[in-house]
């Protein structure tokens, strides 16, 4: 917590909305652009406020440690890392840590109910996350990035995966935390779903919330996590428009990131 | 007008056996990044190779054994033909063209009927997309053959053999052509122009003129060879 404010700053502004101006149930400009790296079969840049992440994915490859290799599928290895830069105060840091740890299993374990791996025996898919720059709301952007990286690499799923927290800020909840209102609010609960029939594949609460509140949590969550499916998808078909081109657009902003 | 669906995305309202898609009971449901046509066929545009026995590939080979050969086929896979379904032998890295003649619960591929490819280099495009640059009855490919001057040999996982001897720059330019642009309609023909422009330019170029066309008339021979080789492809 060095840099940062110990005390709680305000999370409303006076006229009652968020503090970058958003209503309770409104996304964070989302812009999302596909098959940005030459060598990945597959690959996304996700720019979701201030979030920018990079997703690749590469396979399936042979598996190696031998060990980790099943005769039955292939193993999905996702890595999720954030950059030695990308925070912009005190959050992350390069590297192996028990936070990025447990976030690739969470990924890599919300990814293993869609993929079909059982087409690709004794091999290893791997998804590579890597954070460029971070704001709150990381592992929903990673998991919608890695989503739209496996389905450019044509890796077989019977779903599409979209990320979106809800959280609970100054006693009401909130879509799509951001890092002030992540730190400070009550609670946070990054859930992911599968687009086609809205099955929960990664559900983790911080902070605490009564049972109605997570039914309309969930709500919130399953309605926002189709907008982001549409944007999703409107980048894969993108990809052909541009002649399946090769470009990453790192200078996207997020003020020119669409949003709906 | 074909549609691009993406994972998970309904392509019929019955139940439906049919490649890349799974159903559940009720509805047909997209598994890859694909195109999906009037008559409702799927057309992948991305994803791994999917070996099936009398596939003709080619690949180059990464180790010898007392009884045969490994031999790289692409990522995941790579192919072991045995001493005794080949009479040709290779080396370390020679580029060779067999048939799959077994696969196997593992996806392990059994080779055969070799044959070694010289004087030439490999080029790999997304599995997938070969039977767009082998075309309708060979057409894609024999265009890019005649043109080029350039022996062509593509193989089913994705790994396209191109000859030195023609127009070698060319005929690459034009295979990764195909691939970029696998999903739009009228690109033979497109192929086509953009290879008499640069053979043309490139006759233009060599003032003498004939030396040009001695290049182009020693390629024919190979080129002839080459649509013999893309039946095979085919089947």
């Amino acid at each position: 917590m060095t840099g940062a404010s110990k005390s709680k700053p305000p999370l409303l502004r006076e006229d009652g909305k968020r503090l970058d101006g958003r209503s309770f149930d409104e996304l964070r400009p989302l812009s999302i652009e596909a098959r940005v790296l030459n060598d990945a079969a597959g690959s996304a840049l996700v720019v979701w406020g201030k979030n920018k992440i990079l997703a690749g994915v590469f396979g399936p490859r042979e598996c190696i440690p031998r060990h980790d290799e099943s005769p039955y599928r292939a193993v999905l290895r996702c890595r999720y890392n954030m950059a030695p830069f990308c925070s912009l105060e005190e959050h992350g840091r390069s590297g192996p840590s028990r936070r990025s740890q447990e976030l690739s299993k969470v990924i890599s374990e919300a990814f293993e109910n869609v993929v079909i791996a059982e087409s690709y025996p004794k091999s290893a898919i791997d998804v590579f996350i890597d954070v460029l720059q971070s704001d709150g709301g990381t592992r929903c952007a990673a998991v919608t990035a890695a989503a739209v990286a496996l389905a450019d690499a044509g890796i077989p799923m019977k779903d599409m995966v979209a990320a979106v927290a809800v959280g609970k800020v100054e006693g009401k909840l909130a879509l799509d935390l951001s890092k002030e209102e992540d730190n400070w609010g009550e609670s946070d609960n990054p859930i992911a779903f599968a687009s086609r029939n809205g099955e929960v594949l990664l559900y983790q609460m911080d902070g605490q919330l009564t049972r109605d509140e997570i039914d309309q949590a969930m709500t919130m969550g399953k309605a926002a996590a189709q907008k982001v499916h549409a944007i999703q998808t409107d980048a894969l078909r993108r990809v052909y428009t541009r002649a399946g081109e090769v470009a990453l657009p790192l200078s996207l902003k997020p003020g020119e990131a669409r949003s709906e | 007008m074909s549609k691009i669906v993406v994972p998970g995305e309904v392509v019929s309202d019955k139940p439906e056996r049919m490649a890349y898609t799974f159903s559940d009971g009720q509805k047909t449901y997209a598994t890859a990044l694909s195109l999906l046509n009037e008559e409702g066929k799927l057309v992948p545009l991305e994803g791994p190779y999917e070996p099936i026995v009398e596939d003709v590939v080619v690949g180059y080979v990464t180790d010898i054994r007392f009884t045969g050969y490994n031999v790289e086929l692409g990522e995941p896979f790579s192919g072991f033909l045995s001493s005794r379904d080949s009479r040709a032998t290779f080396r370390l890295g020679s580029i060779v063209q067999a048939r799959v003649i077994n696969v196997d619960e593992v996806k392990s591929i059994d080779l055969a009927d070799a044959r070694g490819l010289e004087g030439g280099w490999l080029e790999h495009i997304s599995p997938v997309k070969v039977p767009r640059l082998i075309g309708k009855r060979n057409s894609m490919i024999n265009t890019i053959a005649q043109m080029t001057g350039c022996n062509l040999v593509v193989g089913r996982n994705g790994y396209v053999f191109v000859s030195f001897a023609g127009n070698h720059s060319l005929a690459i330019e034009a295979i990764r052509m195909v691939e970029a642009q696998a999903h739009t309609t009228g690109l033979t023909d497109r192929v086509a122009a953009l290879l008499r422009e640069k053979a043309g330019a490139k006759n233009m170029n060599a003032q003498a003129g004939m030396a040009g066309a001695q290049v182009n008339m020693a390629g024919m021979p190979t080129s002839q060879m080459a649509r013999g080789q893309d039946d095979n492809s085919q089947m």
